[in-house]
């Protein structure tokens, strides 16, 4: 079984094709990048796995079901979850009720009025953990708008990994990090386990080459290439997209 | 036969009213983001004003209209440069700002003018009676036709014709953008918003040959303007002309044939359009 | 949590003491003061009680889920209605069928005003929520059955009929009917503040895109709020009507949903205390207003409510916050 397969996938703007026809299939496990020149439709397809957006034509089927018509939230409880290429977090929550509460949402408990949301313990256990992971434990009064970027970066990534999902949607994670920080994240990724399938849309060629175990390259809605990275780093077509990597591919090559 | 034909004037007519008073407010909402709930205040102050003139000083009807025009227009930049340009991304403070300006301005009213009702009133050239299909019919109704007329061609013009239009419109679309492509938004935006504002005020005397002015008009013509906008869509000329028409012409053969649920009519119009479609007849996408 | 099981333990009762004594200093407040008050101040504080609950249930939806209603006296009206349309056609006067009827009504209208509202977001929300609401006002004005004869709304609303004999109402006992009713609406909306649903509000108003994607069922967290805080607002109604003696449809109306409003901004939003606050200042300087300028009030509610707008953005509650840091920190008692 796929964790997921897309089939035909396409989402129209009036007369623009966001996405056109976009079919492939991730392993369950896999890493899978998506990369290609900004307005490629990236985000939109993103945007239509996690149920944002609904298709113009296609299917998707996650972990086998049919969930084209599936709500977003019924997606998260069937084990998807996403960060976003602008930074979503809840400013003015502090870190600890953030992740507490990426935590209780694909809870039953979610819908509780009267118990304290500080009385579930093995939640705020499980919270210390996910903020001890991300060496965000001693800041967890503070209110997400007054950390860094970078720790905000973190943050995110550490809320989506909190419900433990099956699939990992991180949309351009490292924006905006330095060099660092960018490599604390290329290392988070890899040691996610194989239970976990991992899709990434990133323009960061030392990311992208350095998690990567597939790629797919996406231009003007349609997919140019699919294959190893290997593959991808001589393909002509892709070279052709993106000229100004060569610079970047070659020095990933050297690495 | 003739009371239809006449319904069908009055309600036209009122619609018109409806359409002058509402269209600023829509603009400003679909432009500015936004929600202008004074908008129904500068109507009465406009009102107010043009009441002073033409009748209190006796002066001309018209100068009246284009004074209550111009002092709702300030008041209106005012609020906009004083206060709600302080407010930029906080729409839910904009719009609570706006709803507290309703108060003031009102109150402000009745403290110049006192709490009376001021009757309906017009030039002396409009209050005769003209023939229109054989039927007399007030001359003061037939010209609110054509002003409405006149003033949504200029606007649509303004909004479909015109490079300031298209800024407009493309602000409307995406801020960020049209900011970044050096365009003076803001200056746009100061103009739009007087604009809105002016035509508030005006629709305030035009209004009052229907109505009069009193100083409960704050909100009931804040009503009857977001009840156009909800059904005929908000951001576009053309919705508000047809929203208020379809407004005017619903409540008035509403009143002359269910005379008891005259109030609902509207509102029933507006809960089905909320049902089946949210954006509205011309709106753009919610 | 880690932190508190270190310290000692005198430290953290003195620590929960001084936490807790604004409630304990106010508890002392609402229950004792009033008590050695003329009538007419007593009151003056169950106004002042009687919107605060009316505050709070407008901050759940504005100041923690965000959702600007601007029809919130839609509800208050509706429950005062039920305890004037029970006495008038019906001649119940019982506090225990008009309270329970009342919140009902009040949160079936929520029910159903709401799932018109949530249709749409953003500024038409708004505007719907405002129009519904004066949709029932213009019911209220033209329908006969739900008017007095020759007046407009129901008069002649008694002190509630609590089924205790030879039992005399006086202003004092009213009050203390009203404060027992709002000590407890203020527990309830401070369990639900506190719980994990209280908490999704506030995720929803933050980043409603991230808590679907989270797998909150946002719009069902949103309906469950409004419907929850209609039904706080018909309790506030109903304790209104038996308090003002007239129901009318201008408490239906935007009017009387702009007092919550100022309140809860005047306030400080998303606080437990500030509608709480907000209401005592607005009640009683429109008292103040009224034996002064009572024309003006309007003019000086609306120019406070915008100056607190433009340049205080938490309302009183971040003042009275920053004290309360400075006063925590002073004596050693930091926690979250």
């Amino acid at each position: 079984m796929e964790a997921l397969r897309v089939e035909g996938l396409s989402k129209d703007f009036g007369g623009v094709h966001a996405v056109h026809h976009v079919s492939f299939n991730v392993e369950i496990g896999e890493r899978l990048v998506i990369i290609g020149p900004n307005g490629a439709g990236k985000t939109t397809l993103f945007n239509l796995i996690n149920g944002q957006l609904s298709p113009t034509a296609g299917r998707i089927y996650f972990l086998g079901q049919d969930i084209t018509e599936m709500t977003t939230h019924r997606r998260a409880h069937l084990g998807q979850a996403r960060s976003f290429q602008i930074i979503n977090l809840f400013l003015n929550l502090s870190v600890l009720d953030n992740t507490l509460l990426s935590l209780h949402g694909t809870k039953r408990s979610r819908l509780q009025m009267f118990r304290s949301m500080k009385s579930y313990g093995n939640l705020l256990s499980n919270a210390q953990e996910s903020l001890e992971a991300a060496a965000l434990w001693e800041k967890r009064d503070e209110l997400v708008k007054n950390l860094s970027y970078g720790e905000q970066r973190r943050i995110e990534i550490a809320l989506s990994l909190a419900s433990k999902p099956k699939l990992l949607m991180l949309d351009e994670p490292s924006s905006g990090l330095t060099r660092d920080e960018g490599s604390e994240i290329i290392a988070l990724i890899r040691n996610l386990g194989p239970t976990i399938t991992v899709l990434i849309v990133d323009h960061d060629m030392d990311l992208v080459f350095g998690v990567a175990e597939r790629i797919i390259v996406l231009h003007y809605g349609q997919i140019i290439s699919n294959g190893k990275p290997e593959e991808i780093r001589v393909d002509p077509k892709v070279r052709e997209i993106y000229m100004g990597a060569e610079e970047c591919i070659d020095r990933a090559r050297a690495d | 036969m003739d009371v239809v034909v006449r319904n069908l004037l009055n309600g036209i007519s009122y619609g018109m009213v409806l359409f002058l008073a509402g269209a600023g407010m829509s603009i400003v909402m679909g432009v500015m983001g936004i929600t202008n709930l004074a908008h129904g205040a500068l109507y009465m102050v406009g009102g107010y004003v043009g009441w002073t003139i033409a009748i209190h000083y006796g002066l001309s009807f018209w100068l009246g209209v284009l004074l209550g025009g111009l002092v709702s227009g300030l008041c209106g930049l005012i609020i906009e440069r004083g206060f709600l340009r302080h407010l930029y991304k906080q729409p839910n403070e904009q719009v609570l700002l706006t709803f507290g300006f309703v108060y003031i301005l009102t109150n402000l009213c009745i403290w110049i003018w006192g709490g009376r009702h001021r009757m309906q009133f017009t030039s002396r050239s409009l209050s005769g009676l003209w023939e229109i299909f054989g039927l007399p019919y007030p001359t003061a109704r037939i010209v609110i036709i054509l002003i409405g007329l006149a003033v949504g061609v200029v606007l649509w013009w303004l909004q479909d014709r015109t490079r300031m239009g298209a800024i407009v419109r493309a602000g409307m679309d995406d801020k960020e953008m049209t900011k970044g492509l050096g365009i003076n938004l803001e200056r746009v935006s100061m103009f739009v918003f007087f604009l809105a504002a002016f035509i508030a005020g005006m629709a305030g005397v035009i209004g009052a040959q229907l109505m009069g002015v009193h100083s409960v008009l704050g909100f009931d013509i804040l009503l009857l303007a977001l009840v156009v906008v909800i059904v005929g869509g908000m951001g576009s000329v053309q919705g508000s002309l047809l929203g208020g028409v379809l407004i005017g012409l619903i409540d008035t053969f509403g009143k002359s044939l269910f005379p008891q649920m005259a109030m609902f009519t509207m509102y029933f119009a507006m809960i089905v359009i909320l049902i089946v479609k949210p954006s509205g007849l011309l709106g753009r996408k919610v | 949590m880690a932190n508190a099981k270190s310290e000692p333990i005198h430290r953290t009762l003195q620590g929960q003491l001084i936490r807790l004594s604004p409630f304990i200093v106010g508890a002392v407040i609402l229950f004792l003061l009033p008590a050695f008050l003329p009538a007419y101040v007593q009151t003056i504080w169950t106004k002042f009680l009687i919107f605060a609950i009316f505050a709070t249930s407008f901050d759940l939806i504005y100041g923690h889920a965000g959702l600007l209603s601007l029809g919130h006296a839609a509800f208050f009206g509706a429950g005062g209605y039920v305890v004037g349309v029970l006495l008038l056609h019906y001649e119940i006067s019982s506090f225990w069928i008009c309270a329970p009827l009342g919140v009902i009504v009040a949160s079936a209208i929520a029910a159903v005003f709401g799932f018109i509202s949530l249709r749409v977001s953003g500024m038409y929300f708004l505007l719907v929520t405002f129009a519904l609401a004066q949709l029932l006002y213009s019911i209220a004005w033209n329908w006969l059955w739900l008017n007095s004869p020759g007046m407009q709304g129901i008069a002649g609303i008694a002190r509630p009929d609590l089924g205790i004999p030879s039992f005399r109402w006086t202003p004092i006992y009213f009050y203390y009917f009203v404060l027992i009713i709002f000590v407890l609406c203020f527990y309830l909306v401070y369990r639900i503040m506190n719980s994990p649903f209280g908490c999704s509000l506030r995720g929803i108003r933050e980043s409603e895109l991230r808590m679907e994607s989270l797998g909150y069922n946002t719009w069902f967290h949103k309906y469950i709020v409004f419907i929850v805080t209609g039904a706080f607002a018909g309790i506030a109604g109903v304790l209104f009507a038996y308090f003002n003696r007239l129901i009318s449809p201008v408490h239906l109306a935007v009017g009387t949903s702009f007092l919550p409003m100022c309140m809860v901004i005047i306030g400080g939003t998303g606080t437990l205390l500030g509608p709480v606050i907000g209401a005592m200042v607005i009640v009683f300087v429109e008292y103040f207003s009224s034996l002064f300028t009572p024309e003006r009030w309007p003019l000086i509610l609306g120019g406070l409510f915008v100056a607190v707008i433009m340049y205080s953005r938490g309302g009183i509650m971040v003042y009275l916050s920053e004290i309360w840091k400075r006063i925590g920190t002073h004596y050693g008692s930091t926690q979250s």
